[in-house]
């Protein structure tokens, strides 16, 4: 379970204005929201890679914010995080940047042999062939299979919460697809708590149990996909129109190209 | 956010202005310092933890030594060169030239030596950290790296400032010791002057505490130089344009660093 509760945060000016929301324990939750609106900011919360003025995060009953060092360490063991722009590590090879998604200690305990395994199977997960990458640097990677790398290093050390910040942005609609399918069959296979921050509105509906909106610094709406696209509220309204037609440019703009 | 009304406020005074200036400087200074002083205290806290690897301390060493080895030893010995050049053509009618060997010898192991080999391991070392840390902060890798529960400063930070304490002084020496030479061979081309009475003059002003202040600034200059740039790196804001941005920002700093270390060093330790 992740609860959120009353976050704050200023940076030049106010981008989130006491959030409160909470994902129960084995739920696939997405999160939408215009540009801008905080959603990865939110998302950093979870794990202290920015800290909020006000408010406190609480993940499976330890609070981030009041636990100190120890809490914060015990919360990114239970969580693995899918970084926008997959955040490979430049100058190591997809070996080495999947097993460092392994705890520190177990990495330096585990006989290699025993570590490759781990790697081999967590790279089979997101259907990458491992024979192929394991030696690639992430430069010699194409965006699809940077994000199934990133997502692989997420996963191999079991998290019990997945995180995904944009996961699909700049993918061509095949991919986007894939890695939606991806999203789904992983956090039902691994038994995860997933929380989804996208733009793809479609995508997010299609394979979440409950999503949320934020706009201007608060929860808009929070329930099921069915309520959402039910919603009355003309700012949600709005959004999913603008939504729609971003995704209808994208399709066009990606068969032209 | 009524920012559409601020485009009709009066202008502030000049004397309000120029204050605000002065504090955004004085605020941007203490911010730096406290960054610093931070980063500084998380580097020997992880090393004394022993959390720091010995491989990529050695990694860190030869790109830093190793490789900056040819630019440290053109640069020592233009130096030497230079100064031999200059004090010949100034001083053979007015002085006994063997006072040359000792100008060279003084200028280039206390002044030449450390300075420009900082100097310009700023350009090489200084600026390429603050650029890789930067681009790894805008690409979300030093975020990763503490998603995965891994110490940015442990991996990263202290591995390049500790190889900066060791290899700075390795570098000074080597460049005292090819300006020194290179001076020589100079002053005999231009001015005839030999070995024997080239180290006779150096002898003569020669005190060995002179060594101890040029390796002394060795040792600060390679404090100053690694610390400066993994801290601005880490402080990088925005894409590819804040990482140029930064870069440009740590380069100055760490130009102004030297210079104001260097000018700090003689009543600290020659008097």
């Amino acid at each position: 379970m992740i609860e959120y509760r009353n976050i704050h945060k200023w940076f030049d000016l106010p981008v989130l204005t006491g959030v409160d929301m909470r994902i129960e324990t084995g739920e696939m939750f997405a999160l939408f929201g215009p540009s801008g609106t905080g959603k990865s900011v939110l998302l950093k919360t979870t794990i202290c890679l920015i800290i909020p003025d006000i408010g406190d995060v609480e993940v499976d009953g330890v609070s981030v914010y009041r636990g100190g060092r120890t809490a914060v360490e015990l919360v990114r063991k239970k969580v693995g995080y899918v970084f926008q722009q997959s955040a490979l590590f430049d100058s190591l090879n997809v070996f080495d940047n999947v097993g460092m998604g392994l705890p520190e200690d177990e990495l330096a305990r585990l006989p290699r042999k025993e570590t490759a395994a781990k790697v081999w199977e967590a790279l089979e997960l997101v259907n990458l062939e491992p024979r192929e990458i394991l030696s690639k640097i992430p430069s010699e990677l194409s965006g699809g299979m940077k994000k199934r790398v990133g997502i692989a290093r997420a996963i191999i050390g079991r998290p019990e919460v997945l995180l995904w910040d944009e996961p699909t942005t700049g993918l061509d609609p095949i991919n986007t697809a894939a890695v939606e399918r991806l999203i789904q069959r992983l956090s039902t296979e691994l038994e995860v708590t997933s929380l989804l921050v996208t733009h793809d509105v479609e995508g997010g509906l299609m394979i979440c149990d409950r999503v949320a909106m934020l706009d201007d610094g608060t929860i808009r709406f929070c329930g099921t996909p069915d309520e959402f696209r039910a919603c009355q509220d003309p700012v949600v309204q709005a959004f999913v129109d603008r939504a729609a037609a971003e995704a209808a440019l994208d399709m066009v703009s990606e068969s032209y190209d | 956010m009524n920012h559409q009304f601020l485009g009709a406020l009066p202008l502030p005074h000049p004397i309000i202005r120029w204050l605000g200036a002065v504090g955004r400087t004085t605020r941007l200074t203490l911010e730096h310092a406290g960054g610093l002083g931070v980063l500084s205290w998380q580097i020997v806290h992880v090393t004394v933890r022993l959390k720091v690897s010995l491989r990529s301390i050695l990694n860190q060493m030869y790109i830093m030594g190793i490789q900056s080895l040819p630019i440290v030893i053109v640069t020592g010995s233009l130096a030497g060169i230079v100064t031999s050049q200059q004090g010949g053509y100034q001083m053979t009618s007015a002085m006994p030239s063997y006072v040359l060997g000792s100008l060279v010898v003084e200028t280039v192991v206390l002044e030449m030596g450390p300075v420009l080999t900082a100097l310009v391991l700023v350009g090489r070392i200084g600026a390429r950290i603050t650029a890789e840390l930067g681009t790894m902060v805008v690409s979300e890798q030093i975020d990763a790296f503490k998603s995965l529960g891994r110490d940015p400063v442990a991996i990263l930070a202290a591995p390049r400032v500790i190889a900066g304490v060791l290899v700075l002084p390795m570098l000074v020496g080597i460049a005292d010791l090819t300006g020194i030479l290179a001076g020589l061979v100079s002053a005999d081309l231009t001015v005839g002057l030999g070995a024997e009475s080239f180290f006779y003059g150096a002898r003569l002003f020669w005190h060995s505490w002179d060594l101890v202040y040029s390796l002394t600034k060795a040792l600060v200059f390679g404090l100053s130089i690694p610390l400066i740039s993994v801290h601005m790196g880490l402080k990088t804001k925005g894409g590819a344009e804040g990482v140029g941005i930064t870069t440009t920002q740590a380069v100055m700093f760490m130009t102004l660093t030297i210079l104001i270390l260097d000018a700090m060093f003689p009543p600290l330790m020659l008097n």
